[in-house]
């Protein structure tokens, strides 16, 4: 296909993957038996009333918890005991429903460790341990690129904890985007904004991160149907509905349970 | 029989034991709990109210003095602990536990003045009624009636103290609190009122540990030090802020110390450490703690580093840099011309410890880990140095490489196990793995026991030639300087050689993957990094700086003897803690300023005046307070005075705002 900005982009197959993956605590199953399949290149939503496991399905995918059973399988390869940051290194990158920068670094230097982290594979131990962190020209490139992209540039040298909240939140993707991951899962980037923010915050997802596969939890379900290729919808931890758009609207089910949820 | 019978009394005295750190560890579990407060002078309130308890039982005698001082003292001892809270303790509730280390060890010298000055240094004897202490007996076991009555008045306010807990609408709000404090502000309940309370209350049940102690052994002014780190022990064990946790863990602490003292005196001071640190790898959280609050360290307040204190550009910076270093190396040809020869003496302590300070913030302000048991690879490294001397070759190269290595796998051994656990319980596994080689060291006889190491001598050399160091006499210019300044300049050089090499690590991509881990452990294993391998990198770095400290200490010509007590005590760690605190922590070269502030300030504090601890503890808790960034941020500060006389905010609540979220 295309050469990808070193996105894996190539094989067969969906990028990933999920067989049973279930997560108990205690009596509750946050998380039960779900099977996904997400295809490269889709924009995947995941909807569902607080407390359907959304986030609990995103933090097992990424590695921020050990499923209780089950599989997840990332590029054809099973991830399911790898520790996040191995996954991360793999194409799998995250954001998080409450923002999670480094607030007393700056937002060059956030971004910069983000694209560190991926392209320290050829530095040497004496240079990582010695050389100057300003010293190499790869890193350096991605980054001013990335803090373009998401347009923070003219904000680089301010620490991150001084931004404005939806700066906060482009930075945060900035991030993300600086590990060039292949799979994207963003935890409702745009949580606590207005509509404009938010609206501008989609845009620049889809516009930065157009060529990565995407899972977003949105609550915006006027959004969720007008940007995504599929929709996920779960309800206490199961999958009630796969579909595009256009089916998730008409699926009786999924309309009783949004609406079940109103009444209940 | 008789076997048996002995058993019994030992399991008897086990439990006398363990009633009297439930009363210790309960309160400080709770306020643990509840206010994220380590707090040290647990321990000094646990004293102190064996001292009231003194002073009330002289007048009134033993009959009636001692019913009285069980009701009175306890009150006296919690309104201590309510001022305690009030004026020290709450203005820094949201700030890193690590402040509450620095605030207690202040309070710890200061109370232990205290009672040393009001009460005498010697140990006292504390009349009990003559009805207690007769022995009585029961198929062969004999035990003091005491006991008996230690078992019961510590049951009987365990028991009150559970109902209170359990069954009152204040102790629900205590419990809730040390489960999730946002929860319980957010349904709109201050608890911040109830934290006095709680702290009053679990100093009170300290001091009637300390009494009813006091009646069973002597009352002294260590009695307060050697309960602290086993209560803390307990605490952890037991589940930081679990109830049930600190009975449990008190009972099985005072059995275990009492049966292994009686039947395998081999491992005497150790069975506990080896206990706490196994419960720790096996179950984090402590056996009744609760794993989804406590271990994760991620609500855990900030760290302030000294970073941005910075008032002067690079280059100044850079001069000043030089101009101290230049100054420093003609330090001692002044003092020896002007006569001061002494004061040399003084300054190899002060660069000896200087690095010390430097290896602990080089993962503590970078990478926010808070090691408590920092003594250890400083111990472990003079340990290495002198053994080296005695057995290898009386070379300092031999001793120092010996003194860099040893504490450095040690740290990849300790790194690697405690890192696992992060935050308090990483601070609280660290102390317990010194405690550990602390009580190993002195029982070993290679290592010289309690008395330590002697008769070890470096040579100016590589094996077995050369001048010996401590012989050394130079005469340069009419001048002759001794063995201690030539050590000195090899001191020096290591300092500012160490300093450079570890601001290098701190610019490269390690030090940056560092202070991201600093800043947040989950977001920098987010971006892709293992965040183990790089902690405990640096912490073996970390381990290898304060073991060459150590092996300075032991090549040091004024160094006569490497004993237990100097190196490898607690007390060492909470120093050096407060020294990398006090200079400006995550700056390196802070920390070094406050270990010659530190060093300097008790040496001519303690030329001057007996209660010089006294004011060093009352000087933490000021710069505690008031300078939370430490000494390098004091032209920072004055700046922003001297620019602006009024309308800044007060430091504290500036700095709170600091705190990224939630």
């Amino acid at each position: 296909m295309t050469d990808g900005t070193g996105a894996t982009g190539t094989r067969e197959g969906p990028v990933l993957e999920t067989a049973g993956l279930t997560k108990q605590f205690g009596e509750l199953l946050a998380v039960d038996s779900v099977d996904l399949a997400v295809e490269r290149g889709e924009f995947r939503s995941v909807i569902g009333p607080n407390g359907a496991g959304k986030t609990t399905l995103f933090n097992c995918i990424t590695g921020a918890m050990t499923p209780t059973s089950g599989t997840v399988r990332f590029d054809g390869e099973d991830v399911t005991d790898l520790p996040p940051h191995e996954r991360v290194r793999r194409g799998l990158g995250r954001s998080f429903q409450i923002t999670n920068i480094f607030g007393g670094l700056t937002v060059r230097e956030n971004v910069r460790l983000a694209a560190q982290s991926v392209l320290d594979d050829d530095m040497t131990v004496r240079e990582e341990m010695l050389r100057d962190k300003e010293t190499f020209d790869h890193i350096n490139d991605r980054t001013t690129g990335v803090l373009e992209q998401v347009g923070l540039a003219d904000r680089a040298e301010e620490l991150a904890e001084t931004l404005a909240y939806g700066d906060q939140r482009r930075l945060e993707i900035g991030i993300v985007l600086a590990t060039d991951p292949e799979l994207v899962l963003l935890d409702e980037p745009t949580a606590g904004m207005s509509s404009e923010e938010t609206r501008a915050t989609i845009d620049l997802i889809e516009d930065v991160l157009a060529d990565r596969t995407l899972m977003l939890i949105e609550h915006d379900i006027d959004l969720v149907m007008e940007v995504s290729d599929r929709v996920t919808v779960l309800t206490r931890g199961e999958v009630l509905a796969t579909g595009d758009p256009a089916e998730i609207a008409a699926d009786e089910d999924v309309r009783e349970a949004y609406l079940g949820g109103v009444r209940a | 029989m008789s076997a048996v019978a002995n058993a019994a009394e030992q399991l008897l005295n086990g439990v006398t034991l363990g009633m009297v750190y439930v009363l210790l560890a309960a309160g400080l579990s709770i306020i643990f709990g509840v206010m994220d407060v380590i707090n040290f002078s647990h321990g000094e309130l646990f004293a102190l109210g064996a001292y009231f308890a003194l002073s009330l039982v002289d007048p009134l005698g033993a009959n009636l003095g001692f019913p009285v001082a069980l009701v009175v003292a306890p009150l006296a001892v919690g309104v201590v602990g309510v001022a305690i809270e009030r004026f020290t303790v709450r203005p820094l509730y949201g700030r890193n536990p690590l402040y509450h280390i620095l605030l207690t060890f202040g309070l710890v010298l200061i109370i232990n003045d205290v009672i040393r000055f009001t009460w005498g240094q010697q140990q006292q004897q504390l009349a009990v009624p003559a009805v207690l202490s007769q022995p009585v007996g029961a198929f062969g076991v004999r035990v003091a009636v005491y006991n008996l009555f230690m078992i019961a008045i510590a049951a009987l306010l365990a028991a009150g103290t559970w109902l209170a807990l359990n069954r009152t609408r204040y102790g629900m709000v205590v419990r809730a609190g040390s489960q999730d404090r946002e929860m319980v502000r957010n349904v709109g309940i201050d608890i911040d009122r109830y934290y006095t309370l709680v702290f009053g209350f679990g100093a009170a049940l300290a001091a009637v540990g300390g009494i009813v102690l006091g009646g069973y052994q002597n009352v002294n002014p260590n009695m307060g030090g050697s309960v602290i780190i086993p209560a803390f022990i307990i605490v952890v064990l037991g589940g930081l802020g679990s109830f049930r946790g600190a009975v449990f863990g008190g009972l099985l602490v005072g059995v275990v110390q009492t049966l292994t003292r009686t039947y395998l005196p081999v491992l005497e001071g150790l069975t506990v450490f080896l206990l706490m640190i196994a419960v720790l790898l096996l179950k984090p959280q402590g056996l009744f703690g609760n794993p989804e609050w406590g271990g994760g360290g991620d609500e855990e307040g900030e760290l302030l580093v000294g970073a941005y204190g910075g008032v002067f550009a690079a280059g100044t910076r850079r001069r000043l840099g030089v101009l101290a270093v230049a100054g420093l190396a003609v330090f001692p040809v002044v003092a020896t011309v002007t006569d001061n020869g002494f004061y040399v003496t003084l300054a190899n302590t002060m660069l000896v410890w200087a690095l010390f300070a430097l290896s602990l913030d080089f993962v503590m302000g970078s990478a926010g880990l808070v090691s408590l048991g920092h003594a250890m690879f400083f111990g472990v490294g003079a340990y290495a140095g002198a053994l080296a001397l005695l057995h290898l070759a009386p070379s300092f190269l031999v001793a120092l490489l010996a003194a860099v290595l040893v504490p450095a796998a040690l740290a990849w051994v300790v790194g690697s196990l405690s890192i696992r656990v992060s935050g308090v319980y990483f601070a609280m596994i660290t102390l317990a793995f010194a405690e550990l080689v602390y009580s190993a060291v002195f029982k070993v006889e290679f290592t010289g026991g309690s008395d330590g190491l002697l008769g070890f001598d470096a040579l100016l050399g590589l094996a077995g030639v050369g001048p010996r160091l401590s012989e050394i006499e130079l005469t340069v210019a009419g001048v002759t300087v001794g063995s201690s300044v030539v050590f000195y300049y090899v001191a020096l050089a290591l300092a500012v050689g160490t300093l450079l090499v570890a601001r290098r690590f701190m610019n490269a991509p390690f030090g940056s993957v560092l202070q991201s881990i600093g800043e947040s452990d989950e977001r920098a294993a987010f971006v892709g990094y293992d965040v183990t391998r790089y902690k405990r990198r640096a912490f073996v770095i970390s381990g290898a700086i304060a073991g060459l400290a150590g092996g300075l200490l032991a090549v040091n010509p004024d160094t006569f003897v490497i004993s237990p007590d100097q190196t490898l005590h607690w007390i060492n760690s909470g120093e050096v803690i407060v020294m990398t605190l006090l200079g400006g922590m995550g700056t390196l070269f802070g920390p070094m300023i406050g270990a010659g502030v530190f060093i300097g300030a008790e040496d001519i504090l303690s030329s001057h005046t007996e209660q010089w601890r006294m004011i060093i503890g009352a000087v933490f808790v000021v710069f505690v307070l008031f300078v939370p960034r430490g000494l390098v941020s004091v032209p920072a500060l004055l700046a922003r005075r001297l620019g602006s006389d009024e309308g800044d905010p007060p430091l504290g609540v500036e700095d709170r705002e600091v705190n990224a979220d939630d």
